[in-house]
């Protein structure tokens, strides 16, 4: 029992986790209609430069200043890169990108090298919060959801409680409207851009110490939020959280469960015949864990292709 | 029309007389060369002329591969599948696995559709090293090329042959098939899906097949690699062979039919000449990608062309040659750059600075010294001459250009 | 006395809580040319997104020869016999006007899954193609690509693709928009030409072609069927007076 609380709890903090990247993501999306292939690239930054910046600021500022570096990066790429390809459609948009993430990753590789680092949660957080069941809960965790929680927070409120907050929803829709109105919209974009790649380096500084921060966590978190977009809508907010939470909890139960299809096929009396056959009837659901995203994606896309919360195209 | 044919049977002779002209260690590359080629171009039938973009196609390439192992083990070479006939093998499981992936994927367009391909490749890759009987696990399932018809296939030139007449074969195809009513319809896809639907087409039943077909002959390019090295590994299906295509076929430009070929040879090639000399290889191949997205939104190839069909606007050579001239001082400068951080970064150095201090980073026949202006400095200067010169040509010829009109 | 040929009954379609289509009634008969006028916002446009496939209706039945086509999908209710023209140009940009227009016909051939033959010797859909550049006045241009044309041009191959599909019925979508006099006088009598035995619905806003065009009108506004009649009908009407100027005229 204590161990389904365990997993579920795990698994609401690793989709708080996701809907972090994937909030900055959608965002980005729904203003510019680009998918941004390098935003997992920006999380994976927010996690080297944290790890960079703590032996030399400690902790906290190290979590702090590593956002506000890679949201500078990411106003960067906006204004010199994004913007000159903007006029050859969506299409090659999203191309640049790509080509971004893989030059972002190469150059960590070659300043980081090929293997994980060691930067990992400083002791004065490496606390347990609570113990259930004689089985200890991280406080860390606890911490990462509470930041997660408190960003979707300030988000939604400044989305729909202030001025600029209006002015970056209007553009999202009218660009050109707002931009009559006397806006300045390409500042817009670049901070809105600026923003979402903020939300992911903060996301990859607080992860990266609890996972491991390596040059391929980009590429495997990446396909997670893809599949969290699609699942949940292109351009919902809420589509984003709700499916971040789905997959987290997902994925999280699925780990815990020895169980393969070899023994559910016990219950009709074919569980001898099953290990026979060998195969995908004998893997575990804990091994297949990370697969079953895609599984929900499929499944979505043959009954409800727009998304969980998206809009019909 | 005959010049075109001329050009294509030089080229043609050219590439069959190969093995005579070349040292046998360049016609592995050169084998490398052609599967690239040809995945690229299989790939650009999806991405290119159906518009439909996608990150998974490592997916297609890796089943073909493990499709032709399995066959290789299965028939020894003989019978049904002797090794000659073997790709057909790749290109059918290419077919059937792209018809299921394709009915998919084309449920939706655009960048979802995009997101799709590259979570199925993914899920694809995740499941496969638990499948040890299909997929060999980490090691992989290996097999042997065996004797048919009267050739060994034990030598790499008999295997550059075998691909050769493969990759000719499935390209002049898939040229073919831009002269018939399903390629024209296949541009149609990419122009306008909504248009093609009120003139009547079903575009889901038309885009499956499209990427049914370009999986297919995918699948035979994996299937070439796979008689070519013998053995087939789950790193076949990993995210940097999509990546890999997708860069080749759009550094050569994905809307002209041979840019993508000529990409793939290109970049295969400059790989693997730089393999002994640089580590940072797929960094280049990434910048060169972003600056020709960027610059020649067309490619290298279809801006070559588009300037040679005069589309470019009236372009002096000086001032091309100048551009080149600043591009080649810019990208030396970068090189060398990035050569240096490399090795200053790199646990061997890390390894020296334990020993000795700060020792000088040997490059090029040159010692630099790590914290020397000049280390730095030379570098700097050269691609700020470099980007300054083009920036300058371009102002110029920006100048002249107005100063016509 | 020629029977009905597409017949919409009760036809309503909201977007949420926005109803842009009341009740809508219309009968048009085999052969005719009907014209579909009113202010803008009317719900035009949506009328024949609705017809073609592009929209679903809400409740209400739409019947081509007494089968039921409301909600199919674009190409089935294209297949049936209905084709389409659109408001802002909806073709091939990239493509040659030739091109364009062999991709249209190509279809009633049968050819689409047709990856052995070459395009250039399907005889057949060559001169069906050839006839109708020659109709819409652009044999000239027939190599030219699409997107590079003048806007008027683009608006003559689009009614060009849409005849392609030998359609019962045609639905064209302000065709004239943007065309000089000259233009429009020859879209015109183009159009009286190439609905001869078809079945015409045009929405328009210039009087002069409707009234040159039209044998029935029916006036749309805010959604709903004000009048529907002859000519001379609605151009007695008071209530369609009333509707256009928002008072007793």
């Amino acid at each position: 029992m204590e161990q389904i609380m365990f997993s579920l709890l795990n698994g609401v903090i690793y989709g708080l986790l996701l809907f972090m990247v994937s909030a900055g993501l959608t965002l980005i999306f729904g203003m510019m209609g680009v998918l941004n292939f390098a935003h997992a690239s920006f999380y994976m930054v927010g996690a080297y430069l944290a790890y960079t910046l703590q032996p030399l600021t400690g902790f906290w500022l190290a979590i702090v200043i590593a956002p506000l570096l890679v949201a500078t990066l990411g106003v960067f790429v906006e204004r010199f890169i994004l913007r000159r390809v903007h006029a050859f459609g969506h299409a090659h948009e999203l191309l640049v990108t790509f080509g971004l993430a893989v030059v972002i990753a190469e150059v960590i590789k070659i300043l980081y090298g090929n293997f994980p680092v060691d930067y990992r949660v400083p002791s004065s957080l490496n606390f347990s919060a609570f113990s259930l069941g004689g089985m200890e809960y991280p406080f860390y965790r606890l911490l990462m959801g509470g930041v997660a929680l408190v960003m979707f927070i300030a988000l939604y409120l400044l989305l729909t409680r202030t001025r600029v907050g209006i002015v970056v929803r209007a553009a999202i829709h009218r660009p050109r409207m707002v931009e009559a109105l006397g806006h300045n919209v390409p500042i817009v974009f670049m901070s809105i851009f600026g923003m979402g790649a903020g939300l992911a380096g903060l996301a990859g500084a607080i992860a990266g110490a609890f996972y491991t921060t390596n040059p391929n966590m980009a590429l495997e978190l990446g396909i997670v939020v893809f599949v969290v977009v699609v699942v949940g809508g292109l351009g919902s907010m809420e589509g984003a959280m709700l499916a971040s939470l789905l997959i987290g909890v997902m994925t999280s139960l699925a780990v815990s469960v020895n169980a393969s299809l070899a023994d559910l096929l016990d219950t009709f009396g074919q569980g001898e015949w099953a290990r026979e056959v060998g195969g995908v009837m004998t893997l575990q659901l804990s091994s297949l864990a990370a697969t079953l995203p895609f599984f929900l994606m499929l499944l979505i896309l043959l009954t409800r292709p727009s998304g969980l919360m998206g809009e019909k195209e | 029309m005959m010049k075109k044919l001329l050009i294509v049977a030089i080229f043609l002779t050219l590439l069959a007389a190969l093995p005579a002209l070349v040292a046998e260690s360049m016609l592995n590359v050169s084998v490398q060369m052609l599967i690239a080629a040809l995945f690229a171009t299989a790939f650009a039938l999806l991405c290119g002329q159906a518009g439909m973009l996608s990150f998974g196609h490592a997916a297609y390439f890796g089943v073909g591969a493990f499709a032709t192992v399995h066959a290789m083990n299965a028939f020894g070479g003989e019978g049904l599948l002797p090794t000659p006939l073997l790709p057909l093998v790749g290109a059918l499981m290419g077919l059937v696995v792209g018809l299921g992936a394709g009915y998919f994927s084309t449920k939706r367009t655009g960048t979802y559709f995009a997101m799709i391909t590259l979570a199925l490749a993914e899920l694809l890759h995740s499941l496969a090293p638990h499948m040890r009987g299909l997929f060999g696990g980490e090691a992989g399932i290996s097999s042997f090329r065996m004797p048919a018809w009267g050739f060994e296939f034990g030598s790499i030139t008999e295997v550059y042959y075998l691909v050769l007449f493969w990759t000719v074969l499935c390209i002049a195809l898939l040229w073919g098939l831009t002269f018939t009513p399903f390629g024209r319809l296949v541009l149609g896809l990419r122009e306008n899906t909504n248009r093609l639907q009120f003139l009547g087409y079903n575009t889901h039943v038309l885009g499956t097949l499209v990427f049914a077909l370009s999986a297919a002959f995918t699948g035979v390019a994996g299937g070439l690699q796979a008689i070519h090295i013998e053995a087939a590994n789950y790193v076949f299906l990993d995210a940097h062979i999509s990546t890999a295509v997708l860069l080749n076929t759009f550094i050569g430009g994905a809307k002209v039919f041979f840019g993508p070929a000529i990409g793939a040879a290109t970049m295969v090639f400059f790989g693997h000449i730089t393999s002994d000399l640089t580590r940072s290889w797929l960094l280049y191949q990434g910048v060169i990608f972003i600056l020709v997205m960027m610059y020649l939104p067309r490619g290298i190839v279809g801006e070559t062309l588009a300037c040679y069909r005069g589309k470019a606007g009236a372009l002096s050579w000086m001032i091309l040659l100048w551009r080149f001239a600043g591009v080649l001082v810019a990208s030396t400068g970068f090189v060398l750059a990035v050569e240096l951080i490399q090795r200053f970064f790199s646990t061997d150095y890390k390894a020296e600075r334990m020993a000795d201090g700060w020792p000088s980073i040997s490059f090029a026949g040159f010692d630099w010294a790590p914290f020397a202006l000049g280390t730095w400095g030379l570098p700097l200067v050269l691609i700020t001459a470099g980007i300054g010169l083009i920036i300058y040509i371009n102002r110029r010829g920006a100048g002249q250009q107005e100063a016509r009109t | 006395m020629s029977r009905d040929t597409l017949v919409i009954e009760r036809l309503n379609k909201s977007f949420d809580e926005v109803q842009v289509t009341h009740d809508v009634n219309l009968a048009l008969r085999e052969g005719e040319r009907h014209a579909l006028i009113g202010p803008n916002g009317a719900g035009k446009s949506t009328l024949f997104h609705l017809i073609s496939g592009h929209y679903k209706p809400t409740s209400g039945s739409i019947r081509l020869d007494g089968k039921e086509i409301g909600g199919m999908d674009p190409a089935s209710v294209n297949r049936r016999g209905i084709a389409r023209s659109f408001q802002i140009n909806n073709i091939f940009a990239g493509l040659s006007v030739f091109e364009n227009l062999r991709l249209a016909v190509m279809r009633r051939h049968g050819l689409q899954f047709n990856f052995w033959r070459r395009v250039s010797q399907l005889r057949q859909v060559n001169e069906e193609a050839s006839d109708l550049l020659q109709k819409i006045r652009l044999t000239a241009k027939a190599n030219a690509v699409a997107g590079d044309l003048p806007y008027s041009d683009q608006r003559s191959l689009e009614i060009g693709m849409t005849l392609a599909s030998d359609p019962k019925v045609i639905l064209l979508d302000e065709p004239m928009a943007g065309m000089s006099h000259e233009e429009s006088d020859y879209t015109t009598g183009l159009i009286r030409e190439i609905t001869q035995g078809r079945t015409l619905v045009i929405v328009e806003h210039d009087m002069d072609v409707i009234f040159a065009l039209a044998d029935r009108i029916t006036v749309l506004v805010y959604g709903e069927v004000v009048a529907t009649g002859t000519p001379q009908e609605i151009r007695e009407s008071a209530r369609v007076k009333e509707a256009y100027l928002g008072e007793e005229a």
